[in-house]
């Protein structure tokens, strides 16, 4: 066969790895755990060459619907997760950087709020992500840069389905949680069509004892006679979260795949009162609403040795935050009444060519177009007229990348990646990434992978111009990036499989933009900090069917990420430097097991941070004290398969040893919580392609 | 089978149940500051993450005692302590995003009782032992409260002023009348009849009116810190102002460069020395018709953010946040500007209060 054929019959058979993945996943829950061939040098994509990445099957990503891509990445990776509360915002540190450090696409489209930086994690349903990945540190260069920690990568792909499908949960759960999904399908030999829908909803008014403060009790003269620690409710919690997600693929089956993938959220989030609020809940009106539409569309035009993909695509996010008061007759007034509006046109256009086996040449050319409009108060001027304070701004933002991955022996692979952006109209300088890596020896497939890279992250629209306090004189960040590990794999097909990988990493960033108080009572960026980001990433996975009907699976992460100020000392008084950087644990660890015998399985999570700095000194004071926690979660499931359809069931309890726990400081977290779902998959002549 | 699942479920959770977080309920702490003179220095913290706290300083010793608060109620002060005030053995420790006022012994550090149902404090002024005024931002309205029976009885409504753009800061009484400056998005000094509750004057000075003081000639003191660029509401060079209280007209107006950050108006205990912040700290005469030519502690290279003179020795105290997020330190000069002491506090020193 000749190595034109190879390509051919690789492009062809693509759709139906996918399926074939897709279906080995499904086996994971209904029967049990698949267990792979061991992947062996030689089979590494070129793409992969020297990357570091962490990637998400659909069984970690469909565990439940209740889920969001924050609770996926507390208990199964090495990211930490900075959450302020059930189904409040969850911001993301990788590899001890800040969240606005890292990147985040969905389908390709970078969908970091071009205002904030960030994105919010909560707000994105595991079950809308059919694939994901972790692109750490230098990695994510080869998708896009700014991402100085890392890149998170979500798409959707299409369900490979025959005919009609339908897919029903619903998930019921402590503190009046609802949660429903419905998914609909049509497949035939060229079109994918889905529908997938979540309406999640919860007064969310979990009961914790606030050890912030304590209520008094009185004499009649107004004298304490008693305190006591009270067991409060999380209050000003609610949510009510909607999301409809529609896709449409077409395959010509000759190589060429167009997509449609459109994404509505409609958000509506009380924000919850911290633990040392002693306003009435009642009193206040503290809420915050999105609505957000993402569409793509695609086209893969796939070739024996060469391919070229362009996408475009479009977002809409108007957020609103309103802080009312009551002033006394039931009438709740404003007194913050922000209004945001971003518009977002995103183009981009690929191109990859191989020659022979042994090199790929890509290039990538993405635009981002924003137009943001940012009303964050209502005034009475001096004049006695009405004003607004906010801004008006539009920025375009391109980031282009050429990359040529050479491997000259089975055992060896190199890869080269330049990449350009230019915001507004400043340039970065040349962005270049070089990866290696090499089967070191091929009992145990042991590979080495190492990897260095220069990134350069803009300061995002309100660093620039939000009133007041923006900065357009803030210099973008820089940094230098290092990367170097180990990974191992053996096993056997169908018995066991034993992965297991250690990463160390090294890199520092220049002119790290904080906010800072100013003595105008305001906050402003400023170009402040030089840190230097390091340490370990470790990560092992085992299968194993111990015997037909019983299979077990284990995965564990841990990672240590010092993350220390090197910068210049503020004043004489300052001591920040050489000490960690607040909110980021040195350590953290998850783990998974998964028990499965016949069509029951039983799922266990732990994840574990170390204690986090609420101080750039270090210091621990008895009011800035985040202790290290442990959290555990367990879900039981069973399914039933019927003629007529098949049905699941499913109980889950949440922070299971009922710990009293903090992730931010006065933002209390549920105690133990449980959850119930049903699922029901009609079978109506749905046959899944064979 | 189904028995070995469960069994085999129950030993894995078993095996993975780890220590779990030992909660700090913290303990009562004991404090006897009776007979010292004192200062208590009110620590912010950051906004919306309830770490505010405050320290105790004796001048004599030189000792500093901080987290008082929490170590004498073992619980915390909360979100954003604002400003302090003392009566009759009592402080009034106002804690803006908490939405309460604490009543201490300024002695012991215990709570003795608290205001609630307040919309985001800003200062308290007493009239009486049963009559002080709350002032708030994101309100138009000043609470009067009965600190007796830590009750709200009543609100004064200030004109032309929205919730949203709602802003009363510090007060100071001449007579049965209080001036309060409105500061974010105002430009204007509010004259109120104590007597009445009313409105009575309003006299207009320049962008955004930061602070209050009322000298030993019955002159008010106040200065702007003309807005930011690019605010709707203007940007301008900032000014001082003596304002002749008796009159309520503008007695003296003293013009910053432009682009300058004048704060945290203060006198000293004669109150016939004015003092503030200006990236270097200033010092003149009440009566003065020049500003100075030469601060009295240049800066340094750090950005000053509280600032307070010991009315009995006329010490200089300066407060730097540093970064914002480690503990604050306080510099204590002279008033020949000798460094006498200096001494760490909590995040972000912005308010003191003389015991």
């Amino acid at each position: 066969m000749t190595l034109r054929n190879i390509y051919i019959l690789l492009a062809l058979l693509l759709p139906f790895s996918l399926f074939a993945e897709e279906k080995a996943q499904k086996d994971w829950v209904r029967k049990g755990i698949y267990i792979p061939e061991v992947t062996v040098y030689g089979q590494r994509p070129m793409k992969e060459i020297g990357a570091q990445q962490t990637k998400f099957d659909s069984v970690v990503l469909k565990e439940n619907i209740a889920l969001s891509m924050a609770d996926i990445l507390t208990f199964n990776s090495s990211i930490f997760v900075k959450s302020y509360g059930r189904a409040t915002l969850s911001t993301v540190s990788f590899r001890g950087t800040s969240p606005s450090h890292t990147q985040v696409s969905w389908n390709g489209m970078r969908i970091n709020n071009p205002m904030l930086g960030m994105t919010d994690f909560s707000m994105i349903p595991s079950y809308f992500i059919d694939d994901a990945s972790l692109l750490h540190g230098t990695s994510s260069v080869n998708e896009t840069g700014g991402g100085l920690g890392g890149a998170v990568k979500m798409s959707t792909t299409p369900a490979q389905n025959k005919g009609f499908g339908l897919q029903y949960i619903q998930g019921i759960g402590s503190f009046k949680t609802f949660d429903e999904f419905l998914r609909l399908t049509y497949g035939n030999d060229h079109w994918q069509v889905s529908t997938r829908a979540v309406l999640s909803t919860s007064p969310n008014d979990y009961k914790y004892r606030n050890h912030d403060k304590k209520e008094n009790i009185y004499d009649e003269d107004m004298n304490i006679i008693g305190q006591y620690y009270p067991i409060e409710r999380n209050k000003s919690g609610s949510y009510r979260d909607f999301h409809l997600l529609q896709e449409v693929y077409y395959n010509t089956g000759k190589g060429d795949r167009l997509g449609l993938n459109a994404w509505y959220i409609n958000s509506n989030r009380e924000l919850p009162m911290l633990t040392t609020d002693y306003g009435d809940d009642m009193e206040f009106d503290n809420r915050q609403r999105e609505q957000t539409f993402r569409g793509i569309i695609s086209w893969d035009h796939i070739r024996s040795n060469w391919k070229v993909a362009a996408k475009a695509g479009y977002i809409y996010t108007w957020m609103a935050y309103d802080y009312k008061r009551d002033v006394g007759n039931g009438t709740m007034v404003h007194m913050t009444r922000s209004r945001s509006k971003v518009n977002t046109i995103y183009g981009q256009a690929e191109g990859e060519y191989y020659i022979g086996k042994k090199w790929l040449f890509t290039a990538n050319l993405a635009a981002h177009q924003h137009f943001v409009e940012s009303r964050d108060k209502n005034i009475i001027l001096q004049e006695g007229n009405k004003g607004i304070v906010g801004y008006m701004k539009a920025r375009i933002e391109l980031s282009g990348s050429a990359s040529v991955k050479w491997r000259p022996i089975d055992r060896l692979g190199l890869s080269a990646v330049i990449r350009e952006e230019m915001y507004g109209t400043e340039w970065t300088p040349i962005i270049p990434a070089f990866f290696v890596d090499g089967v070191l020896s091929k009992v145990g497939n042991i590979t080495a992978k190492a990897s260095v890279s220069r990134n350069f992250r803009f300061p995002t629209l309100n660093d620039l111009y939000f009133l007041p306090g923006g900065n357009p004189n803030l210099r973008k960040e820089s940094g230098w990036s290092y990367d170097a590990g180990l990974s191992f794999a053996v096993g056997r097909k169908g018995v066991y499989s034993l992965k297991g990988s250690a990463t160390w990493f090294d890199s520092y960033i220049h002119d790290w933009i904080l906010w800072l108080p100013t003595t105008k009572g305001f906050f402003s960026p400023k170009n402040i900090k030089d840190v230097h980001a390091y340490g370990v990433e470790m990560q092992v996975n085992l299968d194993v069917a111990l015997t037909k009907e019983w299979q077990l699976s284990l995965d564990g992460t841990y990672s240590w990420t010092p993350s220390i100020n090197h910068g210049e000392p503020i004043s004489a008084a300052d001591q920040s430097v050489g000490k960690q950087l607040p909110y980021v644990p040195k350590h953290s660890s998850t783990i998974t097991g998964r028990i499965s015998w016949r069509k029951w399985s039983f799922l266990y999570k732990w994840c574990y941070y170390s204690e986090r700095y609420t101080m750039s000194s270090n210091d621990i004071s008895l009011t800035g004290k985040l202790p290290e926690y442990f959290m555990s979660n367990i879900s039981l499931e069973k399914e039933f398969s019927f003629r007529w359809a098949d049905l699941s069931l499913k109980g889950t309890i949440n922070n299971l040893f009922n710990e009293e726990y903090l992730s931010v400081l006065s933002r209390p977290m549920p105690g133990i919580n449980f959850e119930f779902f049903v699922g029901i998959t009609p079978k109506w002549g749905t046959k899944h392609k064979k | 089978m189904v028995r070995k699942f469960v069994e085999l479920m129950a030993l894995s959770l078993l095996l993975l149940y780890t220590s779990c977080m030992e909660w700090d309920y913290g303990y009562v702490e004991e404090f006897d500051t009776s007979g010292e003179r004192g200062l208590f220095i009110c620590n912010e913290g950051n906004f919306q993450y309830g770490n505010a706290t405050l320290s105790y300083y004796n001048p004599a010793t030189k000792k500093v005692e901080n987290e008082v608060f929490y170590r004498a109620n073992a619980m915390k002060l909360g979100d954003v302590a604002q400003s302090m005030i003392i009566r009759n053995g009592i402080g009034w420790v106002v804690v803006n995003n908490s939405h309460v006022v604490f009543a201490i012994d300024i002695n012991t550090f215990k709570e003795v009782g608290r205001i609630t149902n307040l919309t985001s404090p800003r200062y308290i002024h007493f009239l009486s032992d049963e009559k002080a005024y709350i002032t708030q931002i994101w309100d138009n309205r000043i609470f009067i409260v009965n600190p007796k029976r830590y009750e709200v009885t009543g609100y004064i409504e200030v004109p032309n002023m929205t919730m949203e753009s709602g802003s009363t800061e510090q007060m100071v009484q001449y007579g049965k009348y209080v001036y309060v400056n409105c500061w974010s998005y105002q430009n204007r000094i509010l004259k109120i009849d104590t007597d009445t509750d009313q409105i009575v004057d309003e006299l207009v000075v320049g962008i955004q009116p930061t602070s209050l003081a009322l000298d030993c000639n019955n002159k008010l003191w106040t200065v702007t810190d003309g807005g930011y660029e690019g605010s709707p509401y203007g940007y301008e060079a900032p000014s001082l102002y003596r304002i002749d209280a008796e009159t309520f007209t503008i007695e003296k107006e003293f013009k910053f460069e432009f682009g300058d950050w004048p704060s945290e108006v203060q006198l000293n205990g004669a109150k016939d020395k004015i003092y503030w912040l200006n990236d270097d700290v200033w010092e003149m005469d009440v009566t003065a018709d020049r500003a100075p030519a030469y601060p009295f502690l240049p800066y340094n290279g750090t950005l000053y953010y509280g600032l307070t003179i010991c009315p009995h020795t006329g010490d200089v105290y300066i407060a730097d946040a540093i970064d914002y997020v480690q503990q604050g330190k306080v510099y204590r000069y002279s008033s020949d500007g000798k460094l006498l002491d200096e001494f760490y506090v909590g995040i972000i020193p912005g308010a003191f209060c003389w015991k």
